[in-house]
């Protein structure tokens, strides 16, 4: 979900190619939400890899009371089972962080190849892709999820497939628009001319321009992705067997914690969820900017809004 | 004319995609793991027989083919099929429920439009300054809560201020209109508020980008020369070039609040369409699900297929 | 019955805690005692009403509804005996096939049309007629009837094939339909009796009316003026149904209910504090861990072995369980018949104690060795199995995860797969009503007083019914039979004490835990009569025709 501004003034779009990295350090450099975001971002990563070491409790260890209150020894209080909340929370963002990236990968490829045959090859296939695309857009994709997870059955893989499918539209559209451009590009239409296969000219001059792009899509995606776990979970359809973030909070919710008092049940898990959502946010939006803020999709185009539906995220408009 | 032809183009995929989500509705729900039937027939004594007769009672028992047909004929007829659970017209429980969500969603969105255009004007007015960062920040602090936490969040703060549930207190014997209203209303405060909070940092965001194209627009240039004040700039000239994203989003957003409703309902007990849909997940009231779904896919496309001919109504460039 | 389906088998004790005490004006004045007659008493349930027709309906709150809204023949007094309702006695025939009931002289529904024997009559006739279609809810409780006639406007006359030894608490169940409304819905075979939504306001010929039903939300009840019966205290009662247990722990400290049907464990203290009532009884409702019994299932076929089904009951801490899952409101269980249910419940057995080290020296006496990652092997595989578990089933989660940890240290390999009800009702049953393929389950059931149902859904003829284990054992069928058909109730309970006995020493099931029935309401409202499926519930009209404010 990401909102295409222009800012005025920022880089236009039809500067010479530069090298990836260097564009990257001058986002960094140049956008103080994106470093705080990646900041943010890179300490939930690194607590979740490191999760099993640095725990200060067992996962299913029972060390106090139901709900036991914040202390010293539990800054964060117990939850239902009697389970520290820090270790929970630790765990929990492992759980949230796999099947976002998992999702968002599934998605990435997914979208990926739809928006690279569909620019670049243009025509037939272009109109048939989009209009799938579109298709899948008008579909709302939270009700989706939410029959097929029910239907499928409540695990990890499915939810990751489940998600996965459904958010791949936005990274299509994107990478179309600017494979499309790209393919106009000088350097393009000359290897062209010279006899370089297609496949030779999209793994060597199209993907490392649109990789970029990709890549900021895919991290808003990343956040979507996180956002619609702890959705299903929260209404009974995630994996019993893993805690996620969006499992805490269901867990607490049906085990009557506003209204024990518990609200250390409740507030930090989501308070987690909204700072992953939003350091992802704040990157891949800072991103977009600076990488090709005037996509040929106008900014004023109702099309090129990205709304951010009540429960589900990240589709766009139409 | 391109007009008609786009007008009729737009239609024509809002048709086709409805028929595409009824394939898909109907196909996913019969593959489902675990049949209505065995739901249905769990009685005592059930003798095969019993259970037969309940299958063909719902028509569980001939070919998917035959069944899908039966299913679009009876759809041509407004029939959305009988509710597995309590035996009662789908499209009676249906009507109920959208017609609970209906206000309390348009209440919040409402808010959201209002307050989200404030700040928007806000911050690109002052641009540049701690407000405008202030502001932004805020707007993309709410836009990140989940809808739910943030809704499990208002009902913790306002405990024993606001109602934590429900829609109207069913003990109200025989209120008067007055009455009424206001008890919908203090019932509705929570979720409507959760729907605002969640939904305003996109409409700011947007509106401050459309006001800042604007003002950065040579004409505004000239207008400042000549002396207009900043406001009636503001007024006239930027909010103006702004109606025309907000309006569309507007259009667009209508569709997805319907299904959107689904977390805020469960956490609020609204007797609402949303929680119509997670009850019938949790019961596999296939013929719920199935209007539930045509319901919520309904209202997207249509409301898509407006902001298509409104946008092409305000700016008929569109359609080329 | 499975707790969300309870009601269907046997309209089950539902309690609903009607909370009593709202601000709703009280009328007469002049009470004696702390008896403040009139008001409305405003219950709240996380659980519903999902249908309002005895024939759909599937949950408690339905057949709580139904006891108070119709006439039934009898119902149960505090003690668990049976006592007049709509029939005052009643007589057998010495070979037991013939059953006389007198039913209460002018009567009359709240429509004012009489209510006499002949609709008794029609009621059963109809159900018994339409048992294969429209009937099949309510085909359990007129099993082995032939007809009934009703000669005069207060006899009613039941034959039956063969001698049946529980009649009356299959007639406690049955509710008595007005024939003047219900006549003309037998169409289509008896399918129409299902499709009648019997909306309120509803002809009833209990102590309340239903004048008020919106689906998910709420229920009203008002006192009925033409009621045969003692009449109640309160004017009225509503049952406000809440999508989840915090908004309904909310409203009840906010004062908006004055009861709450089904306290979550969680949630006692803090209703202590808030000043209001909360009463623990011992309940009905059990949880169990369930072994595929079918002996001819293909797979995995060690765990029908006895020993391990032994050890595998010594690896279930229930203390623990109990503790955490339920904190400390539930008790170790037995069998499937809790001592609630009065002396059906056989007092001699115990529960296996919690015993790791002997648990392991079974397993490694029948020779399972610890492998890799310290897992036995069994016949050639590792011993890791699939537990299916109901994703609505209270505490499952909890549950699930203590018995897993256990059973890792006796080195036995336990997944969890969630799956709505009617899911796990199908894997369980594959292929095709053959239990052929699963190992374990985990489920509950909520028993009725009388224990035939319960000892029923282990017969081989509820194979796809409402077998959840695949047992079938002939000598255990015939236990059944007999006891089904023996009049004399003592002898009648030494058959049920040993049928226990048998399953627990075969262990289809190994019984976890007997819940607590946790109510609550405010110190405003007395005179709740509780039972073991709390104060709103089918056994009888007691409780809300006893209830009133407290001045």
């Amino acid at each position: 979900m990401s909102l295409l501004l222009q800012e005025p003034g920022l880089l236009a779009g039809d500067r010479p190619a530069r090298s990836r990295t260097g564009l990257l350090w001058d986002v960094i450099k140049n956008q103080p939400s994106a470093t705080i975001g990646a900041v943010i971002l890179g300490i939930f990563i690194v607590l979740a890899v490191l999760a099993p070491v640095i725990a200060p409790y067992g996962l299913h260890e029972q060390v106090g009371p139901v709900y036991g209150d914040p202390s010293w020894a539990h800054p964060l209080g117990l939850d239902d089972g009697g389970i520290d909340m820090v270790t929970l929370l630790m765990w929990g963002a492992r759980i949230s962080l796999v099947v976002g990236f998992a999702a968002t990968f599934v998605s990435m490829v997914i979208g990926g190849t739809v928006g690279l045959a569909s620019g670049y090859f243009g025509g037939r296939t272009d109109t048939v892709l989009m209009r799938i695309t579109d298709y899948f857009l008008a579909i709302p994709d939270v009700p989706l999820m939410i029959v097929v997870a029910a239907i499928w059955g409540p695990s990890l893989f499915h939810i990751i497939v489940v998600i996965g499918v459904l958010l791949w539209t936005g990274t299509a559209r994107v990478v179309r628009a600017q494979v499309m451009s790209v393919r106009e590009r000088a350097y393009v239409k000359r290897a062209r001319s010279l006899g370089a296969g297609n496949l030779r000219i999209i793994l060597r001059h199209v993907l490392p321009q649109i990789a970029p792009i990709l890549i900021a899509s895919t991290v808003l995606t990343i956040a979507v992705a996180i956002f619609d776990e702890t959705a299903l979970a929260f209404l009974g359809l995630g994996d019993p067997s893993r805690i996620s973030l969006g499992k805490v909070i269901e867990n607490a919710f049906q085990r009557t914690a506003i209204s024990s008092g518990a609200w250390w049940a409740i507030v930090p898990p989501g308070a987690a969820v909204a700072l992953l959502i939003l350091s992802c946010s704040m990157i891949g939006r800072a991103m977009e900017d600076a990488l090709n803020p005037r996509l040929r999709v106008s900014h004023l185009s109702a099309k090129g809004f990205r709304l951010r539906p009540l429960v589900g995220r990240g589709r766009d408009a139409v | 004319m391109r007009g008609a032809d786009y007008v009729i183009k737009r239609v024509a995929f809002a048709v086709i995609t409805v028929f595409i989500a009824l394939v898909l509705n109907f196909a996913l729900f019969r593959l489902a793991p675990g049949s209505a039937v065995t739901n249905l027939s769990r009685v005592p004594h059930a003798t095969p027989e019993t259970k037969h007769a309940i299958a063909k009672q719902f028509g569980l028992d001939k070919s998917k083919g035959e069944q899908f047909v039966i299913y679009l004929k009876q759809l041509a007829r407004g029939n959305l099929g009988i509710s597995f659970e309590n035996s009662q017209p789908v499209s009676k429980n249906l009507r109920t429920a959208l017609s609970n969500t209906l206000p309390m969603v348009g209440l919040g969105t409402l808010f959201a439009i209002v307050f989200g255009t404030l700040t928007g004007v806000i911050a690109a007015w002052r641009r540049g300054t701690t407000t405008e960062h202030v502001t932004i920040a805020t707007a993309l602090g709410f836009y990140a809560m989940p809808t739910h936490w943030l809704a499990l969040m208002l009902v913790i703060i306002f405990a024993g201020v606001f109602p934590s549930g429900g829609m109207v207190d069913d003990f109200l014997i025989d209120p008067t209109w007055f009455q009424h209203v206001k008890d919908v209303l203090y019932h509705m405060t929570l979720p409507a508020s959760t729907l605002a909070l969640v939904l305003y940092g996109e409409y700011t965001l947007i509106v401050r980008s459309a006001m800042l194209e604007t003002l950065g627009e040579d004409y505004i240039l000239t207008a400042r020369a000549k002396g207009l004040k900043p406001r009636a700039i503001v007024r006239k000239h930027a909010l103006r070039n702004a109606l025309l994203p907000i309006t569309t989003l507007i259009a667009i957003s209508l569709g997805y609040i319907v299904a959107g409703s689904i977390l805020v309902e469960t956490v609020f007990s609204w007797p609402g369409i949303g929680r119509a849909v997670y009850q019938a997940v949790l019961q596999r009231d296939y013929p719920m699900l199935q209007g539930a779904f045509l319901v919520l896919v309904l209202s997207v496309v249509f409301f898509n297929l407006v902001a298509d001919l409104l946008y092409f109504k305000l700016d008929p460039r569109i359609a080329e | 019955m499975r707790k969300g389906l309870a009601a269907v088998a046997t309209l089950l004790l539902a309690a609903s805690v009607i909370a009593g005490c709202g601000g709703s004006k009280s009328s007469s004045s002049g009470t004696t005692g702390s008896v403040k007659e009139g008001g409305t008493l405003r219950l709240g349930t996380s659980s519903r009403i999902d249908s309002l027709n005895p024939y759909v309906a599937f949950n408690q709150d339905a057949y709580s509804t139904f006891m108070y809204i119709y006439p039934f023949l009898v119902q149960y007094d505090k003690g668990l005996n049976f006592t007049p309702d709509f029939a005052t006695k009643w007589e057998t025939s010495k070979d037991g096939l013939t059953w006389t009931f007198h039913t209460r002289p002018n009567a009359k529904w709240s429509d004012g049309k009489p209510l006499t024997a002949e609709d008794a009559a029609w009621t059963i006739n109809t159900d018994v007629k339409y048992q294969g279609t429209g009937g099949a809810n309510t085909a359990g409780l007129i099993a082995h009837i032939k007809s009934a006639t009703a000669p005069d406007a207060n006899t009613l006359v039941v034959k039956y094939e063969k001698p049946v030894g529980n009649v009356l608490s299959q007639f406690q169940q049955l509710a008595i339909l007005p024939k003047h409304i219900w006549a003309g819905y037998t169409g289509h075979k008896g399918a129409d009796l299902k499709t009648f939504p019997n909306a309120a306001p509803i002809v009833s010929g209990g102590t309340f009316i239903l004048t008020k039903f919106k689906k998910d939300e709420i229920a009203l009840f008002e006192r009925n003026p033409n009621f045969y019966g003692p009449k109640p205290h309160i004017k009225g009662f509503g049952l406000r149904m809440f999508s989840n247990d915090d908004a309904l722990v909310s409203a009840m400290k906010s004062g908006e209910i004055d009861a709450i049907e089904s306290v979550p464990p969680t949630a006692i203290d803090t209703l202590k504090k808030a000043g209001v009532n909360v009463s623990i009884v011992p309940g009905v409702t059990t949880n169990d861990f369930i072994f595929n019994a079918n002996t001819k299932k293909t797979n995995h076929r060690e765990l029908l072995n006895l020993t391990l089904r032994e050890a595998f009951a010594h690896a279930i801490d229930r203390d623990k369980i109990i503790k955490v899952a339920w904190l400390d409101n539930a008790k170790p269980a037995t069998s499937f018949i809790p001592p609630a249910t009065g002396d059906w419940h056989n007092p001699n057995l115990k529960p296996e104690t919690f015993d790791l080290a002997k648990a392991n020296q079974l397993l490694d006496e029948l020779g399972y060795k610890k492998g890799s990652g310290g897992i036995r092997t069994a016949d050639g595989h590792k011993m890791s199995y699939e537990v299916i578990a109901p994703n609505d089933l209270t505490g499952v989660d909890r549950t699930f995860q203590i018995i897993q940890a256990d059973f890792q240290k006796i080195g036995v390999e336990l997944k969890q797969r969630s799956l709505d009800s009617s899911a796990a009702f199908d894997v369980i049953t594959a292929p095709d009503g053959k239990y052929l393929n699963f190992d374990l389950a985990m489920w509950d059931w909520v028993p009725l007083i009388d224990p035939d149902f319960m000892l029923s859904v282990v017969t081989c003829a509820q194979y796809n019914g409402w077998s959840d284990s695949g047992y079938c054992n002939k000598a255990y069928d015939a236990m059944y039979s007999q006891q089904g058909t023996t009049l004399d109730q003592a002898k009648r309970r030494q058959l049920v004490w040993a049928m226990q006995d048998k399953l627990f020493k075969e262990r289809p099931y190994i019984l976890l835990n007997y819940e607590n029935w946790i109510s609550a309401h405010s110190k405003g409202w007395a005179g709740f009569v509780s039972s073991p499926q709390g104060d709103f519930n089918s056994l009888s009209k007691d409780s809300f025709t006893k209830v009133h404010q407290t001045s």
